[in-house]
């Protein structure tokens, strides 16, 4: 998440143009003025952005003062770079207008002339001297320019060498649909090669599998599984949903006769229907998706996704039981417009101009305001920030201004958050967002909507947005009326390219580096603004194309940072090491990813790396959604014995089971069998054959038969049966190792069943296995 | 050496070459011996604490409803707030004192610099308000004195990033330790194995031939940084069956005592250097007084069962405790009864190295921080705001770890005439 986005996007929008004369603003169109590189490169990316605009916007804290800054990130194209030239403009005013024989710019930098931000820069500072060099230059209108850029450099990937075009294909398969591609999709990328695969792609997009990876997904982000307690209790308040919401408790299953089956029934149908109602607004997510519906609906879809469960939790089965294809289906999914909420008393029903609850898609769901609720000291800004991570990439809490003393600030005002400079900086942003929440008042275990008693706070920001103040003939639709300009706002599509950067990749983008003094700065900062420019490339795309959420995944499919794959030679050089150091993909998988990659690879997974009852999931680094939220990146030596358990299981269960298959059934030993032992040419050629096999569908690896991964392999194989041979060990298999339970001990009388099955193990222990 | 060549290896160092992803050959990644201590344990009171119901009284000015000025108790140098009598559970302070009064080592007015909980837990955590790839002190221990270890660094929630050093655990239950101890045994039953021993030496050798190959190739940084890491993982997961005799039959019911099993029996094991144990809810701002009478007993039990466990596993003498929260509250009461967030705070420690029965810096009536000369660690009004970075700066020293390379990838800025001097007596 990046709370400085303005900066560097238009340093990079505008790279490579040639500076102009510093002492003059610009006034003409972009492409005719080109901009001061060094400027935004510089004073604009590495200290105004992250120090100045803070309060020196309109809205901020010092809006009142000459020195006013317009944000870039809010806007787009022309408009954008007008924002930079109105800031350059302003600040070679302040740097010029000078107080003794100092610029008024480098002594409100240090606190002085009363500066309310107080002291942002030491004068020995990295950010200080850059402004210090701003100066100068602009007060020697005749000094040329220095432009930033490093023009020597080479081209970002040069010498980085990408996944072969079937690797990739692997890649996007097993990781948007959980299968390995088919021959027929092979056969295609090898005779068309990478321009094959963004038809492939639309078709993968298209798979269930995907849909239920896109839940996941955007659940390891919105977190909404997490919620504590039953969802029937939670979800749905008492207040609203009293007479409805435990509608599964009055059913009777008469049809069955067993007490027991009876109970289990009962147990079944709650279980599911709380299911249902927790998976709601991932299947919000799933429906805008699959629809191909524009994603902005994610903040301002007029609907949630009911089933016929929820439904009735909701008190609306009657109403819609018709657009249902099976009532039973407690899984079934349609859009729905709530009505308008109504109280166990007058005063307490919904507000609503139109007759239904307010939707604004995911921000106004019963499950993400109970996800992130509110308390009377919180006052919904746990709400406003997470809205701001969520749906605008910003993490308001990400770098907290330091404060000089902190305590005395609380102390000395009455309303800090209204009055102290130190505050205000964030909360000015913050607490409008907060008070749009303001009818959403109920707290935990209560539901979420409800209008505090003696009306809402007044000694904090209203309610509004960036500047602009909520009129109060909206507050009905107050999160419709966020919603809205949420989906008008550029940061929001870069936070959607973001997440699906997060969802294939398993980590977050790049940040910014903060730390001008590193003598690695430069080097950190050309990675973050080639990943940077990558992203905003696909975030205007995708504004300009409707919002389609699949075109961003097959856009980043297809970039050269999901395709990077290795260096053609080791750089030598640290500060390239620095520049390379995030790239290639190298996750870990999940547990989920990984279980499916086993259900992939040997049509069936391995079904022990589930949350709950007995299940590894926690311990190989998965998440509840809950408490633990974020997902382990690095094996731990925990994780390293379950990958060991993992690999000794699966290879059992799979070795013996594939070799019991017809032949053209097998998906691991086609044309192999148990008495085939090395020795001959022919027996020794068939082995190998078998082994490229393996390594290419457990590993993805495309080896000849002649290469040194097959031979390693080919050694491990026959270096068991020479060993086994040897020992004279006992001719059957491990008993735990059978087909299926009602089978007897399996005969393995040249120990070939049980070498095999090492080799199964070898590979599942591997790298090119445990990630993608 | 040349002004380039120096320049070389300072870049070197600072992109990690050879320190964050080192190239591990076989040699290098067989089981590696029991660590053997010291061992570190950061407790966590998440949501911030009221120091004034502990380590820092004060029972003036309306700061605290449960007592007055008065009724202050004291135990050697120490001053603490009377508990006995009003708490809900847990240990009382009074107890606590009396048991470890002599050992503890108590700072009061500690200036978090923010009251947020994301940034104060991050600033307590690692020493650094401002960097977000600053590992914890806990982490970067572990990276430092035992990063082969199979569960070097575990955590139990907190702040816990590891700048990429090392590896995190998180082991939420005592069986999922079993469960991992006898990874090649089906069902973790020892007489149950998998493969046959040759075959599973052979399965590791082939293992190690393909590691070796795969780094003879040029690779991009983040792909040989995994493929060492995941092959270490692996090899020294065997470790990890020494902590099977070391883990209690029963399992106790409360929450702290949970965590400190998994912990001690990984510490007694020698598979694990540091741990962060946490419990949450201290955020009392709703209802201070009995919010903070619950937790902290618990907490103080919770460390009491923790250090009592250590001695009975003969681990007592090589355990360092930081006691810690990522704020403090607010000196006065808001209208629900409830503290918000201050910026004040405390933290304790105690071990092997760590002078007791001392407190060092206060704060004022109105629970304002004193500043503290950081030569002599006297209340000086020249002195110093001592912050996170201050501490830290110590706890590097302390552990022996400030000049290694990976807290040198690290550093918190903290100029040699702040440094805290003697801090650890």
């Amino acid at each position: 998440m990046n709370t400085a986005l303005p900066a560097l996007a238009i340093a990079l929008v505008l790279l490579g143009s040639t500076s102009q004369g510093a002492d003059t603003a610009y006034t003409g169109a972009a492409c005719q003025a080109p901009m001061d590189t060094a400027f935004v490169e510089d004073v604009w990316g590495k200290v105004a952005s992250q120090e100045c605009l803070k309060c020196h916007k309109a809205g901020g804290d010092a809006e009142d003062s000459d020195f006013v800054l317009r944000d870039p990130s809010k806007v787009l194209g022309e408009a954008r770079d007008e924002a930079m030239r109105h800031n350059r403009a302003a600040f070679i005013k302040m740097a010029r207008a000078s107080e003794g024989d100092q610029s008024r710019l480098l002594l409100k930098a240090q606190g002085k002339l009363k500066h309310k931000g107080k002291a942002v820069l030491k004068p020995d500072s990295a950010g200080y001297r850059i402004l210090a060099d701003f100066v100068k230059r602009v007060t020697a209108p005749t000094k040329p320019v220095e432009v930033a850029e490093d023009k020597n450099a080479p081209p970002f990937f040069d010498g980085i060498v990408m996944l072969d075009d079937r690797r990739l294909l692997r890649r996007a398969t097993l990781s948007l649909a959980g299968r390995l591609p088919t021959d027929d999709e092979l056969k295609l990328i090898q005779h068309d090669g990478l321009k094959a695969m963004p038809a492939m792609l639309d078709a993968v997009l298209k798979e269930d599998a995907f849909y239920d990876r896109l839940r996941e997904g955007f659940n390891d982000i919105f977190l909404t599984l997490g919620i504590d307690g039953n969802a029937d209790a939670t979800v749905l308040a008492y207040e609203h949903f009293e007479k409805s919401r435990l509608w599964y408790q009055k059913e009777k299953f008469d049809e069955i006769a067993d007490p027991k089956e009876k109970q289990q029934a009962k147990y079944r149908i709650a279980r599911e229907y709380r299911e249902a109602l927790l998976g709601e607004p991932m299947k919000l997510i799933e429906h805008i998706v699959r629809n191909d519906r524009p994603f902005t609906e994610l903040v301002t879809a007029d609907y949630i996704m009911m089933t016929p469960y929820t439904s009735r939790g909701y008190g609306m089965f009657d109403q819609i039981k018709d657009r249902f294809k099976d009532v039973k289906d407690p899984f079934e999914y349609i859009p729905v417009r709530l009505t308008a909420l109504k109280g166990r008393s007058r005063q307490t029903d919904q507000e609503s101009a139109s007759g239904f609850y307010p939707h604004a898609g995911i921000l106004s769901t019963f499950q993400w305001l109970t996800r992130y609720p509110t308390t009377e000291t919180n006052r919904n800004r746990l709400r406003a920030r997470m809205y701001y991570q969520h749906f605008l990439g910003v993490d308001v809490l990400e770098l907290a201004a330091r404060v000089t003393d902190a305590a005395a600030v609380t102390a000395k005002c009455k309303v800090p958050t209204m009055e102290a400079s130190e505050c205000v900086v964030c909360h000015k942003t913050l607490d409008p967002v907060a008070s749009l929440f303001q009818d959403y008042w109920v707290f935990a275990d209560k539901g979420v909507y409800g209008r505090r008693k003696g009306g809402w706070f007044e000694d904090m920001f209203q309610a509004g947005f960036e500047g602009d103040d909520m009129p109060a003939a909206e507050r009905w639709r107050s999160l419709q009326w966020l919603g809205e300009r949420t989906a008008k706002d550029p940061r929001f599509a870069v936070a959607m390219v973001e997440h699906a950067y997060y969802i294939l990749t398993g980590r977050k983008v790049l940040l910014p580096p903060k730390d001008l003094d590193d003598p690695i700065y430069n080097a950190k900062r050309r990675a973050y603004a080639e990943q940077r420019k990558q992203t905003e490339a696909i975030a205007t795309r995708f504004a300009k194309n409707g919002f389609n959420f699949k075109a961003v995944l097959k856009d980043w499919v297809m970039s050269d940072f999901y395709r990077a794959d290795a260096v053609a030679s080791v750089a030598a050089n640290p500060a390239r090491r620095t520049e390379l150091d995030d790239l290639g993909l190298a996750h870990m998988l999940s547990p989920e990813q990984l279980d499916r990659k086993i259900e992939a690879v040997f049509g069936e997974g391995w079904r022990k790396l589930h949350n709950g009852d007995g299940g590894l999931a926690m311990l190989y680094g998965g998440i509840d959604s809950k408490e633990v939220t974020e997902r382990a990146t690095d094996p731990s030596g925990a994780m390293g014995a379950i990958m060991r358990t993992m690999a000794n299981d699966v290879a059992c269960k799979n070795a013996a089971r594939d070799f019991e298959r017809p032949n053209d059934e097998r998906l691991l030993f086609r044309n192999m069998e148990p008495d085939v032992v090395p020795g001959s040419m022919e027996t020794d050629a068939k082995i190998k054959h078998t082994i490229a096999h393996l390594h290419e569908r457990v590993l993805g690896r495309i080896d000849s038969e002649d290469s040194a991964e097959v031979a390693r392999t080919f050694r491990l194989f026959t270096g068991i049966l020479d060993e086994a041979k040897q020992k004279r060990r006992e001719e059957q298999e491990n008993y735990s190792c059978r087909p299926d339970p009602d089978h007897v001990r399996v005969a393995d009388p040249h120990y070939t069943i049980r070498a095999w099955r090492a080799v199964l193990t070898y590979l599942l222990r591997r790298q090119e296995f445990l990630y993608e | 050496m040349n002004d380039k060549r120096r320049d070389f290896l300072k870049l070197c160092s600072l992109a990690g070459l050879g320190i964050a992803a080192p190239r591990t050959s076989r040699a290098e990644t067989k089981e590696t011996p029991p660590y053997a201590g010291p061992f570190y344990v950061v407790f966590n009171a998440s949501g911030g604490w009221d120091t004034t119901y502990l380590m820092d009284p004060k029972g003036v000015d309306g700061i605290n409803r449960l007592y007055q000025e008065g009724d202050i108790l004291t135990q050697g140098a120490h001053k603490f707030a009377p508990t006995d009598k009003k708490k809900d559970g847990g240990m009382s302070n009074e107890e606590f004192y009396k048991d470890f009064g002599s050992e503890l080592l108590v700072f009061n007015g500690l200036d978090y610099s923010v009251n947020n909980h994301s940034p104060g837990a991050r600033y307590m955590a690692t020493g650094k308000l401002d960097s977000l790839a600053c590992p914890t002190f806990a982490a970067l221990v572990a990276a430092c004195k035992g990063p082969a270890c199979p569960l070097s660094f575990l955590t139990f929630g907190n702040y816990s990033n590891t700048g990429n050093l090392v590896a995190m655990s998180r082991v939420p239950y005592l069986p999922s330790l079993k469960k991992v101890a006898l990874a090649d045994h089906l069902e973790g039953n020892e007489r149950s194995p998998y493969h046959e021993d040759f075959v599973l030496d052979r399965i590791e050798q082939t293992l190690a031939e393909a590691h070796d190959a795969t780094l003879q190739q040029p690779r991009l940084p983040r792909l040989e940084r995994a493929e060492n890491m995941l092959y270490a993982a692996q090899v020294n997961s065997k470790a990890l069956q020494r902590v099977v005799p070391f883990i209690p039959k029963s399992i106790p019911k409360e929450r702290m005592a949970q965590q400190a099993e998994i912990a001690l029996a990984s510490f007694a094991a020698g598979v694990c250097v540091s741990a962060n144990l946490t419990i949450g809810q201290f955020d009392s701002h709703a209802n201070n007084d009995r919010d903070q009478m619950k937790l902290i007993p618990e907490f103080l039990q919770g460390i009491t069962y923790f250090i009592r466990r250590a001695e009975e596993l003969k681990l007592r003498d090589k355990l360092v405790v930081i006691v810690q929260s990522e704020m403090g509250r607010t000196p006065t009461y808001n209208g629900g009864n409830g503290k918000d967030h201050w910026s004040i705070g405390s933290v304790m420690f105690l071990g092997p190295g760590i002078k007791g029965n001392r407190v060092i810096g206060a704060t004022d009536a109105k629970q304002f921080a004193r500043t503290v000369n950081p030569q002599t660690l006297a209340l000086d009004d020249k002195g110093i705001r001592v912050r996170p970075e201050h501490v830290h700066e110590s706890l590097r020293q302390f552990a022996g770890i400030d000049q290694h390379a990976l807290a040198k990838k690290f550093p918190l800025g903290v100029k040699a005439p702040e440094m805290l001097k003697g801090f650890w007596g």
